[in-house]
């Protein structure tokens, strides 16, 4: 059997995220979580191998534990079981250290034949943890997929990478590790009996001990504002003076120089 | 005491919220002015079992709690009050009496397939002259060997017109008045019973409200629901739980109100700045947000009261008249908000509106309402 393993990440939804108008100071305190959006992509490619290939699917993340919601969430898209990397360090964690604590969670699960990872997250967008995982795992890494296929005879991938001006197709051996684009799939809205049935699924729960880890988070975040737009509200005509006035308004606010 | 939805609650109304932002948002505006039945997201709502969402996975249900369910509703009605209210129909009206009632038999016949969203359901109770006193209704039902023989009119019976399936209401021995009125299952396509021609309604325009004729209408005896006699207390239990899906969709009506307001106050400059930051608009969205509020904790705590197994008629009779009448105040307040555009066809606060003013009539107006509760209070 194929063994699928996606990882996701549980982030703030942005859409709740207010900013203060004075001191353009993000207000956080009624944010509500989400999967990271290209990870949703990553749990519905496993779950359509699921569908067709009849893989198994195990759902890794790294979180503090008060991100437990994510299980249910990310159970009721498909996967069999969830394993919940969870320690109250694990928090502001720098690309590296994520890849590193997915690893040895990932080792501890046994044989694997695929990860799947989205591009890159919803807040930070580094685009780092999937190779970096793949790297630590010493196994190939696909990006930019958005279109994959399993070949069960040769038991390899087939992904097309979207490239700038390309779009590259690559066979892979498995085991590998592939992160995928939005367009790969649409994620569903699961049903209400798959989210009343996310309860009833195995989760792992893994703390950093067991894992022989300990982590101090090296990422700081010394300060984040909202950008704030300000029309200017001027009109220009296209006249030689209007142009000339344009050009002189882009210098006077230091867009161009 | 805790004010958290469990975590499944929570990821049904976020996954409601994206079937909206998705399905619903996009073709509630002209489902409402052209207006047509939505039949592609009934479709799709019967795919992600939001169709019996209450009722146990052996009928065909999702076997989800109450509050799920009232939870789904509001946030379809946020989208569009249209929608919300075809489920409403389906699970508190046609669903319910048959899961309280109906006979295992009768539960795998009509329960399952209209939890299942194979079929909807329709509950015709009103006439013409029977409306809040619906024992002066004139339908009747007279028993005929083994079939009984239903003749009468039915008003304002919502789903008809797509109905598979109807719960009938008649009398089968008029001198015992409420007491000789008896319920009936009559499957669509039974010779004699005919749905007429849509209403054409002032909001809810999708949903399909039609008079239903019954002429001669011959069912089997089997088909009766319940005992005979039973039928007012089964049309009073099924109102009481229907009245938390209507609170559930006015709540979500006057939620969209408030949406729209503070969007659109927040973008609107008039004397060189956004409408937010005048007091006027401010105490109207501050009255707005406080009412909203009240009316969900009262329509969940009927709710609650519900999948406790306590009593709820009064908790429902009050989250009902509260979350209507802050549909009916705020939708009104809204159009105020936005000015002269409110008033605009195209715009959402416009179809709100209209859309809540039916939220303070149907299922038992306020006035229905308020004499529950007085009874309940005073008693």
């Amino acid at each position: 059997m194929l063994k699928v393993i996606t990882c996701f990440k549980w982030v703030i939804d942005e859409a709740d995220v207010k900013v203060d108008a004075n001191s353009r100071r993000l207000i956080l305190d009624r944010v509500g979580y989400k999967i990271s959006l290209y990870d949703r992509n990553a749990i519905e490619e496993a779950a359509l191998l699921q569908e067709r290939h009849g893989a198994g699917v195990v759902a890794v993340t790294v979180a503090p534990p008060t991100a437990k919601q994510c299980l249910k969430d990310a159970l009721s898209r498909g996967p069999d079981k969830a394993c919940f990397v969870n320690d109250p360090s694990l928090v502001e964690l720098e690309p590296a250290q994520t890849a590193a604590v997915l690893a040895a969670a990932i080792k501890g699960q046994g044989d694997f034949d695929l990860i799947l990872c989205g591009e890159g997250s919803s807040d930070l967008y580094t685009q780092q943890v999937g190779p970096a995982l793949a790297e630590k795992l010493n196994i190939p890494c696909v990006t930019y997929v958005n279109k994959l296929t399993y070949d069960e005879g040769e038991k390899r991938i087939i992904a097309e990478r979207k490239l700038d001006d390309c779009v590259e197709v690559i066979s892979v051996p498995l085991p590998a590790l592939v992160t995928v684009l939005p367009d790969i799939n649409t994620p569903r809205i699961p049903t209400l009996k798959q989210v009343l049935g996310a309860g009833k699924k195995p989760v792992d729960n893994i703390t950093l001990d067991a894992l022989g880890l300990a982590f101090e988070p090296c990422l700081q975040t010394t300060g984040i504002l909202g950008a704030t737009m300000e029309r200017r509200r001027l009109k220009f005509g296209a006249e030689a003076e209007d142009i000339r006035a344009a050009v002189g308004a882009l210098l006077k606010e230091g867009v161009i120089a | 005491m805790h004010f958290q939805l469990t975590e499944e609650q929570q990821l049904v109304r976020a996954n409601v919220r994206e079937f909206c932002q998705k399905y619903v948002e996009p073709i509630a505006d002209a489902v409402d002015q052209e207006p047509r039945f939505p039949s592609e997201n009934v479709k799709r709502l019967a795919e992600q079992d939001w169709l019996g969402i209450p009722y146990p996975q052996e009928y065909g249900g999702a076997g989800a709690d109450y509050l799920t369910y009232i939870i789904t509703i509001e946030e379809l009605s946020r989208a569009c009050a249209t929608t919300g209210f075809i489920v409403e129909v389906n699970t508190s009206l046609a669903c319910f009496p048959l899961y309280k009632f109906g006979t295992e038999e009768q539960k795998k016949k009509y329960l399952v397939p209209l939890c299942k969203g194979e079929m909807l359901g329709s509950f015709a109770l009103t006439e013409p002259g029977a409306g809040t006193d619906v024992a002066a209704g004139l339908s009747t039902a007279v028993l005929d060997g083994n079939e009984y023989v239903l003749n009468g009119t039915k008003m304002f019976i919502s789903n008809s017109p797509v109905a598979g399936v109807f719960i009938v209401f008649a009398s089968t021995d008029k001198s015992k008045g409420p007491k000789g009125l008896s319920a009936f299952i009559v499957p669509a396509g039974t010779p004699g019973i005919k749905a007429g021609e849509h209403q054409n309604k002032m909001g809810i325009r999708g949903a399909l409200t039609a008079e239903v004729v019954l002429n001669n209408c011959r069912i089997p005896k089997e088909n009766l629901l319940g005992q005979e006699g039973q039928g007012f207390k089964i049309a009073m239990m099924t109102l009481d739980g229907g009245r938390i899906g209507i609170a559930a969709q006015a709540l979500g009506i006057a939620q969209a109100a408030l949406d729209e307001s503070i969007r659109y106050s927040k973008e609107r400059v008039q004397f060189g700045k956004p409408i937010a930051s005048l007091q006027p608009i401010q105490w109207m969205i501050a009255d707005m947000a406080t009412d909203v509020e009240a009316s969900r904790f009262l329509t969940y705590y009927a709710a609650w009261c519900y999948d406790q197994g306590l009593p709820y008629a009064k908790e429902a009779a009050m989250a009902k008249l509260k979350a209507s009448e802050t549909a009916a105040h705020h939708t009104n307040r809204a159009i105020q908000v936005h000015g002269g555009i409110g008033y605009i066809k195209g715009q959402k606060v416009e179809r709100l509106f209209r859309d809540a003013k039916i939220t303070e009539i149907y299922e038992g107006t306020s006035e229905v309402m308020r004499m529950v509760i007085a009874g309940s209070v005073l008693r």
